[in-house]
């Protein structure tokens, strides 16, 4: 039951932005029409620049769990 | 009060179990029915195994059903917004989910490959012609997208006709041994149905899927250095740029619609050019990786790094070899269903990876001043140019 739960979950990735005036890179997530290497006007939390470029649109992954198998 | 025939019966049940409790009576007599059964119908058993595999089965594919009509709604909504109304999408959609190509006879291999080309090229060309007219109100990178998704929808469409026959042919003619191994495939094909529906949702939307980190390190090769870039095929571009004093043509699907370009054609018009002077070819692709190995790997080997039906890997590899160029190879790991779903983080880092890992092999094998051409293949949605 849980297993079937957790397959009809539908994956979302998130969008990093950098900073194109400090560099700090954060994210949120993605919204339509993003794209990497995209240009967007959005306020970076940090510095209050409204310029910013998309860097990578990916899904985070949880920490991998070690594994009890030797092979 | 107990009567004699009672008691008679009771006591012929007891001798044929050999015990007093009638429950025991009653289970060795069920036993004796069973080995009856098995002994004048030594087919029995099949019979059963083969019910309960056809009950495993309907059961499947009534999910892959699910999935398949989930996908189709999807596909529906997205092609919906695009139209403008004139055509019926349903109808339409239909039409699409069921077109087909036929390959060229092999009978006689001579020239297979450009006649395969010639039909594939057809096919793409008219199901993109189809999607545009279906979209009349989407430009040029969305019905690259919209393609991609239309896809998306005829290959789950497929796996589950397919299922369905091998599922009806076996209960139609009682044979365990079709159902048994569509049993046996189940774990792997309910996968690929699942990565199709999370595939439907990164087309529907335009987010980079795990195929994509080919382009996204060719990308980031060339990200922030001063280049030119143009288009060299249908739907790939080129940037042309320098590295350490030799020059780099860095080759990709054009973005961020999703396609995956003509990247052998793109290579041979550049050889074209450059001719002699083009000492190395360095491919970048996404790669199937075996259980138990780690997504985001990067692997290095000898080769051109490219999938599909062959056509641009035998184009590469014959001019390659007619001009003597070696090939070489970067392959990202992951698994069949990351490939079409958004792509992973440990996928997104492997390609910082896979950029330090090629900047050092054109400065260790390529001598300044002569070139060498770096290809990033993959489906390029959701990476636009750097």
């Amino acid at each position: 039951m849980f297993s079937q739960e957790k397959a009809r979950k539908i994956i979302t990735p998130l969008t990093y932005l950098k900073c194109l005036a400090c560099s700090t890179i954060n994210s949120r997530p993605f919204r339509d029409g993003d794209y990497i290497f995209k240009e967007v006007e959005e306020k970076c939390p940090k510095c209050g620049s409204d310029k910013m470029k998309i860097v990578g649109i990916y899904v985070k992954e949880e920490a991998k769990k070690r594994s009890k198998s030797r092979l | 009060m107990v009567f004699l025939g009672d008691a008679l019966s009771m006591l012929s049940l007891s001798q044929i179990g050999g015990q007093q409790d009638i429950f025991s009576v009653l289970l060795n007599l069920i036993w004796f029915l069973f080995i009856i059964i098995f002994f004048l119908y030594p087919t029995f058993s099949q019979k059963l195994q083969l019910s309960y595999i056809l009950r495993d089965l309907e059961r499947r594919l009534y999910r892959i059903k699910s999935i398949r009509d989930e996908v189709r709604g999807r596909t529906l909504e997205a092609l919906r917004r695009y139209s403008d109304g004139s055509v019926k999408l349903d109808e339409e959609l239909d039409k699409l989910l069921h077109s087909f190509a036929i390959p060229p006879e092999s009978m006689d291999p001579y020239g297979i490959v450009y006649k395969l080309e010639h039909i594939v090229n057809l096919w793409e060309d008219t199901f993109e012609e189809n999607v545009r007219t279906i979209c009349s109100r989407a430009d040029r990178e969305r019905v690259k997208t919209l393609t991609n998704l239309v896809e998306v929808a005829r290959g789950i469409d497929y796996l589950y006709r397919l299922i369905r026959h091998y599922y009806l042919l076996g209960k139609k003619t009682s044979n365990i041994y079709i159902v048994l191994q569509v049993q046996m495939l189940m774990p792997q094909l309910m996968e690929i149905a699942e990565a199709y529906r999370q595939a439907c949702y990164a087309f529907m939307h335009g987010q980079p899927v795990g195929d994509g980190v080919g382009v996204l390190a060719a990308a980031k090769l060339v990200e922030g250095l001063e280049k030119k870039t143009y288009e060299v095929a249908k739907n790939t571009i080129v940037h042309e740029t320098m590295i350490d004093g030799r020059k780099v043509f860095v080759l990709r699907a054009a973005g961020p619609g999703g396609a995956v370009g003509k990247p052998a054609d793109g290579i041979l018009k550049i050889l074209e050019t450059e001719k002699d002077k083009v000492k190395a070819i360095v491919m970048i692709d996404a790669g199937l990786k075996l259980e138990g190995e780690e997504t985001g790997k990067v692997v290095e080997g000898i080769g051109a790094a490219i999938g599909g039906i062959g056509v641009d890997k035998f184009k590469i590899e014959e001019i390659a070899k007619k001009m003597k160029i070696p090939l070489y190879a970067f392959v990202i790991y992951q698994s069949i269903g990351e490939a079409i779903t958004p792509m992973r983080e440990s996928i997104a880092k492997a390609a910082d990876e896979v950029v330090e890992k090629v900047r050092k092999l054109i400065a260790d094998k390529i001598e300044e001043g002569f070139s060498v051409i770096v290809a990033g293949i993959g489906n390029t949605i959701g990476i636009g140019l750097s």
